[in-house]
């Protein structure tokens, strides 16, 4: 079931279309992508160097190279230092069938965890968590896997 | 088999069976019975085909089992590996890791080769190599880039979580993958334990079937040929009791039915040879008893002129006292006599040429008229008692033949006419032309011949009640005159009244003036 639903979400990231995006999920599943961020621009607010309320705002290209080289979406992420390195983030991945909202903390940009918070078209008022794994920095590059229940 | 039975309809299938051969029948349950014994065979065959296939795809699921439960514990190396190097710090830990990646592929190439003969599995195995695939690159590989980049990200609860959540996902593909290959196993087994057990089924009634039928065709055959072999013994004993009237049944298979129709055709050839000996003794017998006949006859006929002549000459040799005209008397006697005693032996000598066919008969015209008168004359006209009657047309009644022998058949005639009416009486003799025939006829008033007698009147050696009464004869007469007849294309027969005589008449073919140039042999 679970691997049906994966087949089924992995398929829809593909392929566009509206009608199918007015469908909302109908069970858990799991989504997995790669992503190559293509801009991060840091927003120095207050004092100066790394501080609370200084802003990472990073711009990704999505990917899921099983299917397609070419990038089926992008994702934008708007993260807000609090304490030292951690960042309170929001962001929205633009997938085909429809944009999944996510957000929370951040400690360690390597490896973190976010809520998944929403969505609309296909992954409309979806819930979970989404895990981002970087495989490399430079560029950075991430894997990223929704883990989404409705 | 003795019994009447009921005839099937000519062609039918019972007649068909019927007609078949013990060696056809035996040929055709041969048949039966090698089919089902190789249809039995077959099952089995089949049923051990499906236990060895079972039994190998067992042995494959044991193979399966161990090449998952390799894979599984290169999934853990790799994963202890990574654990002990994120929170040690230490390479040492990576090298079970690596080589366990080093290991992975050819684990992977053999749990796929293992997995492919079932779609399922092969499905399964696919994605199980997917979900390690993706927890050593999106996980693994990572968490120790990260573990030497920033230790402590690498040693946050998430990547432990992270790692667990994926380790339990492979192991749910495991425990998938498994129980999928037992169950396909089991399922295999159990359809061929539900074969062989089929299979065993099939071959116990198979079995039970084929012995059935050996011993029902057993007892059919000996059935078949037993109660036949009771009969034809028992019809065999019968004819050896003398009871050749006995005839079999001659329904059966093939073997059987030719074997009752041999001993029927055995059983009518005895029969007909017996009556053939039968005839032939009772022939030898008659012809025992005209022996006997003859040789009385010949003693009674040869010994009366032969006391004649000896009384008559011995009596002119030893007396001196006898005069001139008894001398005289008692030659004519020998000579009357002699001349009896010769015309005896012309008669037997006749009655042999006839028998032997040697009889030559002339061909040249005769005028039976002639001979009528001449015979009568010669055979009547000594005679004080009778009176001889002559009837002739004036015309000449001529045939073709020998003149001599038809002299015989007339004297014969004559003679028995004279001899059979002791007290005299009229001998009448007329002949006539009719429907190209001269008929003579030669009546008188004698004795006559007894019913009894007349079958064989023409018989040699045959005289009735004559030698009772003391007429003397040799009974060859009237059997040398009927061949005499026959020989020149007549036919002779009579009429004859008890005490008041009997009428003989023979007819012949008219002549045509004209003899036919070659003798006519009798016989």
């Amino acid at each position: 079931m679970r691997r049906t639903l994966i087949c089924a979400l992995t398929g829809a990231v593909v392929v566009a279309g509206t009608a199918a995006a007015a469908r909302g999920l109908s069970g858990p599943g799991t989504i997995r992508i790669t992503s190559r961020e293509v801009a991060n621009t840091r927003v120095d607010v207050g004092n100066k160097g790394l501080s609370a309320g200084d802003l990472d705002i990073i711009r990704e290209r999505l990917f899921n190279t099983r299917i397609t080289p070419k990038a089926i979406g992008h994702a934008e992420l708007v993260c807000t230092y609090t304490i030292k390195t951690s960042r309170s983030c929001q962001g929205t991945f633009f997938l085909p069938k429809g944009k999944i909202v996510v957000g929370g903390p951040i400690y360690f940009h390597q490896l973190y965890e976010l809520a998944v918070i929403g969505g609309t078209g296909l992954y409309d008022n979806v819930r979970g968590s989404v895990t981002v794994t970087a495989t490399s920095s430079k560029p950075r590059r991430e894997v990223i896997v929704f883990r989404l229940t409705v | 088999m003795l019994a009447a039975r009921t005839a099937a309809p000519e062609g039918s299938f019972r007649n068909r069976i019927a007609s078949l051969s013990l060696a056809t029948r035996a040929f055709a349950a041969s048949l039966v019975l090698a089919a089902i014994v190789a249809a039995v065979f077959a099952v089995l065959v089949l049923a051990s085909s499906n236990l060895r296939a079972a039994t190998k795809r067992e042995a494959r699921a044991k193979d399966v089992t161990v090449e998952t439960l390799g894979l599984e514990k290169l999934v853990l190396d790799i994963e202890t590996g990574v654990r002990g190097f994120v929170l040690t710090d230490n390479e040492r830990f990576l090298e079970s890791y690596r080589q366990a990646r080093r290991n992975l592929p050819a684990q992977l190439a053999t749990l796929r080769r293992l997995a492919a003969s079932s779609p399922g599995q092969a499905q399964r195995a696919r994605a199980l190599e997917d979900e390690i695939n993706a927890y050593i690159s999106d996980y693994a590989a990572p968490l120790i880039q990260i573990a030497r980049e920033n230790p402590p990200a690498a040693r946050a609860p998430l990547a432990f979580v992270e790692g667990k959540r994926r380790l339990d996902l492979i192991r749910g593909r495991f425990t998938d993958f498994l129980k999928a290959e037992d169950t396909e196993a089991t399922a295999s087994a159990n359809a061929a334990n539900r074969r062989a057990q089929h299979a065993i089924g099939l071959g116990i009634g198979g079995l039970v079937l084929s012995a059935g039928l050996i011993v029902g065709f057993g007892l059919y055959l000996a059935r078949s040929i037993r109660r036949p072999l009771e009969e034809v013994a028992q019809g065999a004993g019968r004819i050896a009791a003398g009871d050749l009237s006995l005839r079999l049944d001659e329904e059966g298979p093939g073997e059987i039915g030719a074997l009752t129709r041999s001993f029927n055709v055995m059983a009518e050839g005895l029969q007909r040879n017996r009556s053939e000996l039968e005839a032939q003794n009772k022939k030898l017998r008659e012809s025992e008893r005209l022996k006997s006949e003859l040789v009385s006859i010949v003693s009674h006929e040869l010994r009366t002129p032969l006391t004649s002549v000896l009384g008559f000459t011995s009596m002119l040799v030893h007396r001196d006292d006898v005069d001139e005209a008894s001398r005289r008397q008692y030659l004519e006697i020998v000579d009357s006599q002699t001349r009896r005693l010769s015309a005896l032996v012309d008669r037997f000598l006749d009655l042999q040429r006839i028998e032997e066919g040697r009889l030559e008969l002339a061909s040249e015209p005769v005028d039976l008229a002639v001979i009528l008168r001449e015979q009568g004359l010669l055979y009547v006209g000594p005679s004080e008692r009778h009176r001889l009657r002559v009837r002739l047309e004036d015309e000449p009644l001529e045939v073709v033949g020998d003149p001599e022998r038809l002299s015989q058949v007339v004297g014969n005639l004559l003679s028995n006419a004279v001899k059979y009416s002791p007290d005299g009486g009229d001998v009448e003799i007329d002949a006539a032309r009719h429907d190209g025939f001269v008929r003579v006829h030669v009546r008188d008033q004698g004795i006559g011949i007894p019913e009894s007698h007349r079958p064989k009147i023409f018989t040699k050696f045959h005289r009735g009640d004559a030698g009772a009464t003391g007429i003397s004869g040799t009974g060859l007469g009237l059997a040398i005159t009927r061949d005499v007849v026959e020989a020149h294309g007549g036919r002779i027969d009579f009429v004859s009244t008890p005490g008041k005589g009997s009428t003989f008449w023979f007819e012949l073919p008219v002549g045509d003036g004209e003899a036919p140039g070659e003798e006519m042999r009798g016989g």
